[in-house]
């Protein structure tokens, strides 16, 4: 049954595979499994995937309920091209290490940067403290 | 209690009332809980289910007490339904966001379906739902008991309870049930000749059938159906049938009946049948179909089995892959596989209990695998009973991902009943919930004013498609088109709703009927202190206000075609009338009202030629002028070229204008267009001046050189075209074209802009005029 054709309706992708982008820049990936007008998703034996470079990590998270204004964008996943992907699985521990390496690199660069503006008198640029992703 | 605490009534007539309560009390326990009770023993009778319920994994029915409360509310609820109908109905309410906080309210005590109220029935349905939780239904379709591996006796032991429990599920009253008057669902069909009436399918391989489209939608989105449904209606050309010619005349009959007698059947995926689906379906088989001969509904369902080429197509899907929308299609292959077996439900039952007509699936007297010993049963019953089953074998198979389901994987019979045992928790009501929601929110008056884009690039989309069409004569390919509900504008003034009884006057103010907080006033400033700057900007403010008004004005000429089409054929002179008087005023704005007076200052017009949304606007109303208008339009920008193209560099918008000009161009006579080549060029110059700073600044622009260019060349196409020209024009003309080589051959290379196009007859123009050698180098430099 078609429903609102044309429309992005979510109807459609009940009972599908989905990732989730979420607007702090988690990458849910679950079960639709229900909807609402909100666009409030109800994601089933729900996967926080972290990417860090070329490999990712799966932390199984159970059942989700997302509110819809916090959600970046979502897509169904295709199961049989699922696996088809040049990211290589590592552990958690892994993957959480790899994530807190370059949170690191990163933050020490932000100081960097920061610190070379106001050497040079320059204002701080502020970051959107809305959407931290 | 509290009333016998009262001390305050000391009337005979108090204390008799007060009494009668008691007694009215003592009634109510007694039929709740003492002898008066329906079932005695409550707890046997709970005992016996769960029993039931852990033998046969079903799961357990509402218990007693909850089945005798909804037996003594049933009336009392009725009443109250019936009560708050009429409160509805009479309503003097019309604001509707009243409306809908007066019914939201009270959701509990409805019993649904009364109210555009969103939230109700979605509750409702929870309650419902309740009981009967346990029993999932699995994500495949409800003929799939058509698998020979079914246990026999699970399916036996369970037939009893399920017998014994379905009737009581219809008499009691959830939300829109049908009255008590009809068919209960236990009642064995009346024709015993309905063999195997649920088991038996069509072909061995699970099939779903789809039956008529008609859905139903509440009331605001009135009569529209969607072009699925359209079609699908009483169109029987779109049914072939695998059966017999016999069959067929029985198909327009039982059509017919269906339609007449209101049924209505809508469109759902197999799923979860709740309870309440069954419990309206029961009233159901009674009332439409008492003349239907059950052969008629076998006919009718093989018929409507077959096309499923072409019930595939309502969905927009072409026949190949089973359209993925549906949740758990089943495999390729046979195209009977695509059809579903739908039940309807009603959204509004309490308001017009329609019959809805459950359309058994499938007859086909085959030799069937299946029970031959449920014939007994009622259709629903035994679907029911076979949903049941599906589920518990499903419960024991592992998980699989029911996503990426479409196209192909399935190869096996086996793998098409997809295992995914948490499918369908969203029920089929909640989908239709959500897509009414959405719905509600495409609701318009007007498409056209609400949604321009989408409508345009939709009717873009089908002329394209058309075209297509017309070229190649493959099938048509049906693209499903989201037919939004189309509410009548309704023109009517809010009535502050006012409350009776209250004193003196409440209003509520609502988003229909605001409550107005400032008095603001609009007040012209006249100081004569104001400075420079605030008058500049106060012009420029008018000038923009301008612009506006006249963008509304040319937005409404544009749009008269399209009302011209849609209107009558009564309408059409004072549609072209008011276009004109619209095409006028424009033309006013656009030069400025000079009342009586010729029109000497160009001020008006530069001021909105400086802005670039004036420009553009200015290009867009050139085509609806009239040739001497456009030509006054024309000889304006000509005249304060360089003024123009100084205030346009930076936006450079001024090409913009090229093409409409071009066009007016072609209209104009030689006499126009000379003195256009005059303003331009700025040609005769007075002798003091010593450089045509004018000219120079035309040469140099690209906008200016390329007017320059086609004003020339439309003035060397109509000199080369009519030789019987006025000479004295003619005259006028050659001496201007001398002039303006010589200028031409004077500027240096360098100083010319690159023009977006040459028109190809420039070199004859100064042929004429000009001896080769120097014919030589003007080619050069253009």
């Amino acid at each position: 049954m078609n429903y609102m054709p044309g429309t992005a309706s979510l109807i459609q992708d009940i009972d599908k595979k989905h990732l989730v982008l979420l607007r702090d820049g988690r990458t849910l990936i679950g079960f639709l499994r229900s909807i609402d007008q909100f666009a409030n998703l109800v994601l089933h034996q729900t996967v926080e995937r972290i990417h860090v470079g070329k490999k990712y990590g799966d932390i199984p998270r159970g059942i989700f309920v997302v509110r819809g204004e916090n959600v970046v964008l979502l897509g169904e996943i295709d199961l049989e091209k699922e696996s088809d992907t040049p990211l290589q699985q590592v552990s958690i521990e892994e993957i959480l290490e790899e994530q807190r390496v370059e949170q690191q690199a990163r933050q020490e660069s932000e100081k960097l940067k920061v610190q070379a503006l106001k050497e040079r008198g320059l204002a701080v640029p502020r970051a959107d403290t809305l959407d931290e992703y | 209690q509290s009333l016998e605490d009262c001390p305050l009534d000391e009337d005979e007539d108090a204390f008799q009332a007060l009494g009668e309560e008691d007694e009215d009390i003592d009634q109510f326990n007694d039929d709740t809980f003492g002898a008066g009770a329906v079932d005695d023993d409550w707890q046997e009778a709970h005992e016996r289910l769960a029993e039931l319920e852990d033998k046969a994994g079903l799961s357990r029915e509402p218990d007693g007490p909850v089945g005798n409360d909804g037996d003594v509310l049933g009336d009392p609820e009725d009443a109250l339904a019936e009560r708050l109908t009429r409160l509805v109905i009479d309503s003097e309410l019309e604001d509707p966001a009243i409306m809908q906080a007066v019914h939201t309210r009270d959701p509990p005590q409805q019993p649904g379906g009364l109210n555009s109220s969103i939230w109700d029935s979605s509750a409702m349905l929870r309650r419902i739902r309740g009981p009967l939780l346990a029993q999932d239904m699995p994500s495949v379709s409800v003929l799939d008991y058509a698998l020979p591996q079914r246990p026999p006796q699970a399916r036996d032991e369970e037939r009893d309870p399920s017998e014994r429990a379905l009737p009581r599920r219809s008499s009691s009253p959830i939300i829109g049930s049908p009255p008590v008057r009809a068919v209960p669902i236990g009642t064995p069909p009346k024709q015993a000749a309905i063999p195997n009436f649920n088991q038996q399918i069509l072909c061995p391989k699970p099939v779903h059938i789809r039956a008529t489209m008609q859905q139903r939608y509440p009331t605001p989105y009135g009569e529209r159906m969607s072009p699925n449904q359209l079609c699908n209606v009483p169109n029987s050309s779109l049914l072939g049938h695998p059966f017999p010619h016999s069959v067929s005349p029985v198909l327009t009959h039982l059509q017919r009946a269906q339609l007449l007698g209101g049924a209505q059947v809508k469109l759902l995926p197999a799923g979860r049948m709740s309870p309440s689906q069954f419990a309206r379906v029961s009233g159901l088989v009674g009332s439409p179909l008492p003349s239907v001969n059950p052969k008629l509904l076998q006919g009718r369902v093989g018929q409507m089995m077959s096309p499923a080429g072409g019930f595939r197509a309502f969905f927009g899907a072409p026949p190949a892959p089973p359209p993925s929308q549906l949740p758990h299609p089943p495999g390729p292959g046979s195209h009977l596989q695509n059809l579903r077996w739908v039940l309807s439900l009603s959204q509004h039952p309490a308001r017009s209990p329609r019959p809805w007509l459950t359309i058994p699936a499938l007859p086909r007297p085959q030799p069937q695998m299946f029970r031959p010993d449920t014939t007994h049963l009622h259709p629903q019953h035994r679907r029911l009973l076979h949903q049941r089953q599906q589920q518990n074998r499903n419960q024991h198979r592992s998980l699989n991902g029911s996503g990426g389901d479409r196209g192909g994987h399935r190869s096996s019979h086996q793998e098409q009943i997809r295992k995914d045992p948490y499918a369908n928790l969203m029920l089929q009501r909640e989908k239709d919930w959500v897509s009414k929601i959405q719905m509600m929110q495409l609701q318009s008056t007007d498409p056209y004013l609400d949604d321009y884009y989408y409508q345009n690039y939709f009717q873009k989309l089908e002329k394209l498609a058309a075209t297509e069409e017309v070229h190649g004569d493959g099938p048509k390919k049906e693209r499903t088109k989201l037919i939004t509900p189309q509410v009548a504008k309704l023109e009517h003034t809010y009535k502050p709703v006012q409350f009776e009884g209250s004193l003196g006057k409440l209003t509520v103010s609502s988003v229909n009927n605001p409550r107005k907080m400032i008095d603001a006033v609009v007040t012209s400033r006249s100081e004569d202190d104001e400075t420079k700057e605030k008058q500049v900007r106060d012009k420029r403010r008018q000038t923009l206000v301008t612009i506006e008004k006249t963008y509304s004005l040319l937005l409404d000429v544009e749009d008269y075609e399209r009302r011209y089409l849609l209107s009558l054929e009564g309408e059409r002179p004072a549609l072209m009338g008011e276009r004109k008087q619209k095409i006028c005023d424009m033309y006013d704005n656009l030069r400025g009202k000079a009342p009586g007076q010729d029109r000497p200052s160009d001020d008006h017009f530069m001021q909105i030629m400086c802005i670039r949304k004036g420009k553009r606007l200015v290009a867009r109303i050139l085509p609806f002028l009239a040739p001497e208008q456009a030509a006054d339009v024309l000889m304006a920008t000509a005249r304060n070229l360089p003024f123009l193209i100084k205030k346009d560099a930076q936006d450079e918008v001024l090409p913009c204008l090229l093409r409409p000009f071009s066009h007016v161009l072609y209209h104009l006579p030689l006499g126009t267009v000379t003195s256009l080549v005059q303003q331009l060029t700025n040609l005769p110059q007075s002798a003091s001046a010593p450089t045509n700073l004018h000219l120079t600044a035309v040469l140099q622009n690209k906008f200016g050189l390329s007017l320059l260019y086609l004003v020339l060349s439309r003035g060397e196409e109509l000199q080369s075209s009519d030789t019987n020209a006025e000479l004295m024009q003619d005259n006028q003309w050659t001496e201007l074209m001398l002039m303006a080589t010589r200028e031409f051959l004077r500027i240096p290379q360098g100083a010319l802009a690159k023009p977006v196009s040459i028109p190809s007859n420039l070199i004859s123009l100064f042929s004429r005029y000009v001896d080769q050698q120097k014919l030589n180098l003007l080619e050069t430099k253009l």
